[in-house]
């Protein structure tokens, strides 16, 4: 999931770098504040163990295949949610910054759809309340089960808001020509199922840990005691939020085709966006353009289209100058790395 | 090789390439910091189908490796994750945009086609400049300039650890999983049935192995505070550097020297 | 310069590691802390730098192990950890070796300076801009002494300072050890390698000291060292 620097707008990975900062900073503050000197190199050694871990194949039963995971939601069970928060940044920024993974510029926006969240959502709205109710009752399995839900239910909707992101992210940088609602019915139902091996895993470590340190997961021993007063209720509630979510998220895919509502909104947030960020009008010139050709997709099956055969009206000289413009370009290219090379090779000699 | 190894390997690659000496290793990491997140971001500008404006940018970056003689094979492997997903995005651009833009002889290409390249191309820049930008300069070097760009102290100290113990903890992991597959041939990765005890094992450890990371930086000394490399201060040669490639990125932006050099010679 | 006066310690109530461990330490001295897996022997280490609090009194150079006096006694101790990965978390080793030293008021010139002299002195001038992931083993040990050595203590204290090294690295580390003018307190199961650099030897059991005396006297002594669940070092085993 993530994204690189090619697929977003400037603006677009402003306005992610601005967002992902400003919870970066509330972060920083809040840790700043509880004062424990002893967290930091716990969060090193957790960040590298879950940037290493993200590297395990898991095989996946009955399938042919294997499945990774993020560590939004293990960090922030662990370290809670803005350690949790500051440990996924640097592990995206190592990514990003030693092994091309991401990109620079596209870091805010990566850092808001797998740490933001993973760690702010999952923990306040699904892992914390899940783990403070009286949901399978009191005892060491009831605390099992209690992760095991909050695990599986935490990666599912964190995915599927990190998923929605990225779609809304890319269309809104102008950047693929692929109609919303097909953008998302393609991703949504992808990460449902990545959510959903997401959340085995991460349950399986979680419970593995329960069972040795139970101490070392939020929550996990506040559980029952006073603050067992969440009540079912709030619990049920978020449950059916969460099931609102992924049926909106199959029923896209089963639809295919977006409806009004979804263009109209889409269409408008687009045009007040690009009006208030001063977004480069050649991007979005023609991204609303892909309204128009929604309707298009079963036709356009061939990459060139029928009238390959120009008429001679068209601009041939601007865009045949481009060419022999580019192929300068490129023998400059080439000239620079043979004069770097030749001085190199002088600089061995001598 | 497991995936861990290549890992190990791209990181001991990285810090050696940042090790060694070249005019582009010697500028300032601030200065150098901007600059390609300029770059990126002005490459990150060009309109979809403005594929020929946008390919003098290729030039910075060539210059680059060529002043700093990183090897570009390095660059092209990493390659292998950014490229795959612009081109998924990209892919569906010709489908969806049929419009002919171009015209090579008799056949056209259509703005689909178009900006599936400039999108394709935008990728190769950006992590280009990236991949330069930490294959000349040291990890503590770009701490020292976060810092000094005022990224809180805490997030810096943790990055600056946390690239520390990626090492280490890969390479138990790798161990770790080449022990698993002696004992389990055949299998591509971790059964389900070892899902949850093969990271958390390690995770239970490296809870000590905090603690004890913890009391090493106690008993020197450590109290709230990280002494980070020497900050260089920003040189003439930072400046001149910083400003020139700046005022290069603007011009090859908003000038479009392709098509300019092309109309000298194609009317 | 190191004293404990009746020092016990439970991690659980009902669990002793400690129990009643006296024993001075005088400047200069070299001794070795040997004993069984779970004699207590890391305890001792943990309570000397005040890393854990127990029962009875510590001191070191005359003062008292109690919170106030710590930053002042864990700069006279320099401790090197058994696992160097956990000693060495900044990236190079001349970061790591000014570490103590620029949090101890230095300034880096000052700093450097030492680390220069330390590196010197161990003959690795070659390591100090190396990264610490991309050294050996043996080298990763050795820096980690020259780190606590750019501290100057004024005692400096070792977890197994030659496991897992090859004959090679274990000579050039007890080379180094022998030369260090500093008071030294050693653990380890290598008794060969405590034979060669500690006149002293203190022998932990159950969390009480069993023997403590000269190396060459309990070393030798093979009913002593088998009763406590050692044996003598390999150097003094007859061959048949």
């Amino acid at each position: 999931m993530h994204m690189a620097d090619a697929l977003l707008a400037p603006a677009v990975a402003g306005v992610m770098y601005v967002a992902s900062g400003t919870a970066a900073g509330v972060s920083v503050h809040k840790l700043k504040k509880d004062d424990e000197p002893q967290k930091l190199p716990t969060m090193a050694v957790t960040a590298a163990l879950v940037f290493a871990g993200q590297m395990i194949n898991y095989t996946i039963p009955g399938t042919g295949s294997s499945g990774h995971m993020c560590g939004g939601m293990l960090l922030s069970a662990l370290l809670g949610p803005q350690a949790g928060f500051l440990s996924m940044i640097v592990i995206l920024a190592i990514q990003c910054l030693f092994f091309g993974d991401g990109g620079l510029m596209a870091l805010g926006a990566n850092i808001w759809n797998m740490a933001f969240y993973g760690c702010f959502i999952g923990y306040y709205l699904i892992w914390r309340p899940i783990m403070q109710s009286k949901l399978f009752g009191e005892g060491r399995g009831a605390g099992r089960g209690r992760i095991i839900t909050a695990s599986l239910i935490g990666c599912i909707v964190t995915l599927q808001l990190g998923a929605f992101s990225v779609v809304l992210e890319t269309s809104l940088s102008g950047i693929t020509e692929l109609p919303f609602g097909a953008f998302c019915a393609l991703m949504q139902p992808i990460h449902l199922a990545i959510g959903l091996v997401e959340g085995l895993i991460t349950a399986a470590v979680l419970t593995f840990v329960y069972e040795a340190r139970p101490e070392l997961i939020q929550c996990a021993s506040a559980a029952g005691g006073e603050s067992g007063k969440r009540s079912l209720k709030t619990v049920i509630i978020i449950l059916a939020i969460v099931a609102l979510l992924v049926a909106g998220g199959l029923s896209l895919f089963a639809s295919g085709n977006p409806d009004g509502l979804e263009w109209a909104l889409f269409g408008n947030s687009e045009a007040g966006y690009s009006e208030n960020m001063g977004l480069d009008e050649d991007s979005f010139g023609v991204s609303s353009s892909t309204a128009d050709l929604a309707g298009s997709i079963q036709e356009s099956t061939s990459f060139l289209p029928d009238y390959a055969f120009a008429d001679s009206d068209s601009p041939v000289g601007t865009s045949v100058s481009g060419v022999v413009g580019s192929v300068m370009v490129a023998a400059l290219a080439l000239l620079i790395c043979f004069i770097g090379g030749f001085f190199r090779k002088k600089k061995q000699k001598s | 090789m497991n995936k861990m190894e290549t890992a190990l390997h791209e990181l001991s690659e990285m810090d050696e390439l940042a090790s060694r000496s070249s005019p582009v290793h010697k500028l300032g990491p601030t200065a150098k910091l901007i600059s390609t997140i300029i770059y990126i971001a002005a490459v990150m500008s060009f309109g979809k189908y403005r594929l020929s404006a946008l390919i003098p940018m290729l030039l910075w970056p060539v210059l680059l490796f060529q002043l700093s003689g990183i090897p570009v094979r390095t660059c092209f492997y990493k390659l292998r994750i950014v490229l795959p997903l612009v081109l998924a995005m990209g892919l569906f651009n010709p489908f969806f945009d049929r419009e002919p833009m171009l015209y090579l002889g008799s056949a056209a290409v259509s703005g689909g086609v178009i900006s599936m390249l400039t999108l394709m191309l935008k990728g190769v820049l950006c992590l280009m400049a990236s991949f330069l930008l930490m294959a000349t300069t040291p990890i503590d070097c770009l701490c020292a300039s976060l810092r000094r760009l005022h990224i809180p102290k805490m997030l810096v100290t943790l990055l600056l650890l946390t690239y520390r113990y990626v090492g280490v903890m890969t390479e138990e992991l790798a161990v770790m999983t080449e022990a698993y597959s002696l004992r389990a041939p055949g299998q591509k990765g971790i059964h389900i049935s070892a899902w949850g005890s093969f990271l958390g094992q390690l995770l239970l450890r490296s809870m000590d192995r905090a603690q004890e990371l913890y009391s090493s930086m106690l008993l020197r000394g450590y109290h709230e505070h990280f002494h980070y490399a020497p900050m260089k201060p920003f040189s003439a040669a930072d400046g001149i550097y910083l400003f020139g490639s700046t005022a290069l990125f603007l011009f090859i932006r908003f000038v479009d020297i392709t098509r300019i050099l092309g109309s000298r010679f194609v009317r | 310069m190191i004293e404990f006066k009746n020092v016990s310690f439970a991690y659980e109530k009902g669990r002793s590691v400690l129990s009643g461990v006296s024993f001075k330490i005088e400047k200069g001295e070299a001794v070795g802390l040997i004993g069984a897996n779970g004699a207590g022997k890391s305890t001792v280490m943990k309570l000397l730098l005040g890393l854990i609090r127990g029962e009875g009194e510590i001191y070191v150079d005359g003062l008292e192990v109690k919170k106030d006096n710590l930053p002042e006694i864990r700069r006279k101790l320099g401790f090197v950890l058994q696992n160097s990965d956990n000693q060495m978390f900044m990236p190079t080793v001349c970061e790591d070796m000014m570490f103590a030293p620029l949090n101890y008021g230095l300034t880096r010139p000052e700093a450097e300076k030492r680390v220069d002299a330390v590196l010197e002195r161990l003959g690795m001038t070659e390591l100090k801009y190396r990264h610490n992931h991309r050294i050996s083993g043996g080298e990763k040990r050795m820096a980690a002494i020259a780190t606590v050595l750019a501290m100057e203590p004024e005692a400096v204290l070792m977890d197994e300072p030659t496991s897992a090294l090859d004959p090679c690295n274990r000579r050039a580390v007890i080379n180094t050890v022998k030369e260090l003018g500093q008071t030294k307190l050693i653990t380890s199961h290598d008794l060969d390698m405590i034979m060669d650099t500690c006149g002293r030897v203190i022998l932990l059991s159950g969390g009480r000291i069993a023997a403590d005396g000269p190396s060459d006297q309990i070393l030798t002594d093979r009913e002593l060292l088998e009763a406590n669940r050692m044996e003598l070092p390999l150097s003094l085993t007859p061959r048949p």
